[in-house]
């Protein structure tokens, strides 16, 4: 695949066809018997100063989106680029050269901070692996950082099992912060947190945000904290982008079946803000054997027998970007119009009435 | 009250809870973590290890016009409501199903510790309960083992356990959390299902407002060992009367980046640590102080079936900024939009 969603400003991180495959070794000569899919032709932009929401479900691959990115894991095909250097053809010097401007904050607090090393020290690292500063410098820049994040010096010679897990998380992003990077993968930064303590932190991440001009890349399952912070979202399932545009395009006319679903099973509070429940059947296929044409017909309400046979085609409308057969003819029907395609897919997608769920007598 | 006694001294984590389920209905039971919510779901099944005790209460599960207090009741007594009168399902379905029996087999064993039936009717039962959970293929999956199941199939295999002596009522602690939303969906409609057609009430507890909102017909909110509100869902959430309960529902991003979200400054309190007089004043915007810190507020009943935990939950007056201890510093956000 390689049409892509292009917000129109010249972009920070580049990202095209992307693709990380791990081996499946077997056997007394662990001979390769296959491959786990798990990035399998990616391709996003995100301007400077923009965040990019990255959607989906467990094993869909977007946590490997983020690492591939950081050749945390080395991809295995495609290209990245960052402000406009090869990140995949970079090596030694120059490498670590890049990484200081991209950082990235894991999801679990717990187990991403060393429970041997103070906060001082956990800081200090990237500084002396970077070779930032003298030692009075280095201090500074920490004690920055961990003002920036809202903690205060006091917890520089504390150890992580001192802290709550939104401190924590506060220290992990001061961690990143400190080698001032200009781009930060977030992967799933707040889902362990409690719904009061993740309002402080994506507060924080909004900020910080607005104050050093960062560019987030930011990975989560948690749709109603990617629509609050996202500029622009994509939706992933089974190792591909299967919907890509800006946040609210995409959070008001979803236009893939999958994007349906998946919104439609968010439980909401607001009854206002509910929609019909697609109940999807069955589970995610393996990425290891990924079904043949669209990845989603097994489970697709909507799929027909062309959906078996060929891989859908990028159709991008209104900057609006979307694989799907059946999406494509909706929206050439309603001329363009993604709102009321997004109304016609949703109204063929629910199921009859008896399968809806009741709640408190009320259907 | 359940308390635990640790050589730092008594931490009561449960503190004076009072719920009620009728039949064929569902309490959502909501909370963030240490609140006590799971220790109030061990301690009505007896389960609490020790250090932990229960003090003092009751526990009354009634059927057939006879009540029984399961405070009072023997081991062995109660060994026949676990999993018989009380189904239980939690959290983690890797860890709670065992990993070296087929799940055939562990439904079996449910039905044979309560029913006196012979294997072969223990196994025809536990298809028919995987059919029940509307389980793809139940036949096969009878023979297989944990590790061959997904999540979402782990938690349908959880539900046939806890319901296949029909029980009268249904723990589920957080039974949805480990899983990913589509899969929550169709976990929460087969619930609900169960629920109107067998007639068995739910003790649902989550973190999740939204699941409570859209699968409860009575919530009740937990903070710091206490229930500090509680009301029918559709109530508390159209008119939420508690601090905590307010904050709670403002905290949640509903909708595109508009200004900072609001917060409940500083955490929730450990349970050796909870502060004088109404637990959540410190963090809360309404306080009136000296008084919220002097005495512990009672649950007051404002309207029919809406009790509130705060002598001023009438009129709670303008929130103050907030500037507790370990708060964020205010924002000034301008063109993060």
């Amino acid at each position: 695949m390689s049409a892509e969603y292009r917000p129109g400003l010249a972009p920070l991180v580049d990202v095209a066809g992307l693709e990380t495959h791990f081996p499946v070794r077997k056997g007394l000569l662990r001979r390769q018997v296959g491959s786990v899919r798990a990035v399998d032709g990616v391709s996003f932009a995100i301007p400077k100063g923009r965040t990019l929401g990255l959607v989906g479900e467990s094993g869909c691959g977007k946590t490997t989106v983020g690492r591939s990115v950081l050749r945390l894991v080395e991809p295995t095909g495609g290209s990245v680029h960052f402000a406009g250097l090869d990140v995949r053809a970079t090596h030694g010097e120059p490498l670590r050269a890049l990484r200081r401007r991209m950082q990235i904050v894991f999801q679990d607090p717990y187990g991403s901070l060393n429970p041997r090393l103070t906060v001082r020290a956990i800081l200090e690292e990237g500084l002396v692996v970077h070779r930032l500063g003298t030692p009075a410098e280095r201090l500074a820049r920490i004690r920055a950082a961990l003002e920036r994040t809202g903690l205060t010096a006091a917890t520089l010679d504390r150890y992580p099992h001192e802290f709550s897990g939104g401190q924590r998380q506060r220290i992990a992003i001061a961690r990143a912060l400190v080698l001032e990077p200009e781009f930060l993968v977030l992967d799933e930064p707040v889902s362990a947190l409690d719904v009061s303590i993740q309002a402080q932190v994506v507060n924080l991440l909004v900020e910080l945000k607005a104050q050093l001009g960062l560019t987030y890349l930011f990975i989560s399952h948690d749709l109603s904290v990617v629509e609050y912070v996202s500029d622009e979202v994509a939706v992933m399932y089974l190792g591909r982008i299967v919907e890509h545009a800006a946040a609210d395009a995409v959070y008001r006319a979803p236009l893939h079946p999958y994007t349906l679903a998946l919104f439609s099973a968010v439980p909401r509070i607001d009854p206002a803000r509910r929609r019909r429940r697609i109940v999807l059947s069955g589970d995610v296929p393996s990425p290891a054997r990924p079904p043949a044409g669209c990845r989603f017909h097994p489970r697709c309400p909507l799929a027909e027998s062309v959906c078996r046979e060929i891989d859908p085609p990028a159709m991008v409308v209104a900057g609006h970007l979307v694989h799907c057969h059946v999406a494509a003819r909706e929206l050439e029907q309603a001329g363009g119009d993604a709102a009321a395609a997004s109304r016609m897919l949703a109204e063929r997608m629910a199921r009859p009435a008896s399968g809806t769920i009741t709640c408190g007598g009320n259907s | 009250m359940t308390a635990f006694h640790t050589p730092a001294g008594r931490v009561p984590a449960v503190d004076g809870v009072s719920l009620s389920i009728e039949r064929g209905k569902t309490l959502g039971l909501v909370g963030e973590s240490g609140c006590g919510k799971s220790v109030t779901a061990m301690s009505i099944l007896r389960l609490v290890a020790a250090p932990g005790r229960i003090e003092s209460g009751r526990i009354l599960l009634e059927r057939d016009g006879r009540t029984d207090d399961l405070v009072r009741l023997s081991e062995p007594e109660l060994r026949r409501v676990r999993g018989g009168r009380i189904g239980m399902i939690f959290q983690e379905p890797m860890t709670s199903l065992n990993p070296v029996f087929t799940i055939g087999d562990q439904i079996a064993e449910a039905v044979r510790l309560h029913r006196d039936v012979n294997p072969a009717a223990a196994r025809a039962r536990a298809l028919e309960m995987l059919r029940l959970v509307r389980m793809a293929d139940p036949e096969r999956r009878l023979d297989e083992y944990p590790h061959q199941l997904s999540g979402g199939m782990r938690q349908r295999v959880m539900i046939a356990m806890a319901l296949a002596c029909e029980p009268d009522l249904v723990i589920a602690d957080e039974p949805t959390t480990a899983l990913d939303v589509t899969i929550q969906a169709q976990i929460l409609e087969l619930l609900a299902d169960l629920r109107t057609r067998l007639g068995t009430a739910i003790l649902l507890i989550t973190h999740d407002l939204g699941v409570v909102a859209e699968t409860c017909d009575d919530v009740a909110v937990m903070y710091a060992g206490k229930i500090v509100e509680r009301a029918p869902a559709a109530e508390l959430f159209a008119d939420p009367r508690h601090p905590y309960t307010i904050g709670l529902l403002a905290a949640r991003p509903g909708g595109r980046h508009a200004g900072p979200l609001k917060t409940i400054p500083g955490m929730v309190p450990a349970p050796q640590d909870f502060p004088t007089g109404c637990r959540f004043h410190p963090r809360c915007a309404f306080a009136r102080i000296p008084e919220c810190a002097a005495a512990a507020a009672a649950l007051q009943e404002i309207s029919p079936g809406h009790f509130v935990r705060c002598p001023y939950a009438g009129g709670l007056g303008e929130p103050r900024p907030c500037a507790a201890e370990g708060a964020p510093r205010p924002f000034a956000t301008e063109g993060a939009a």
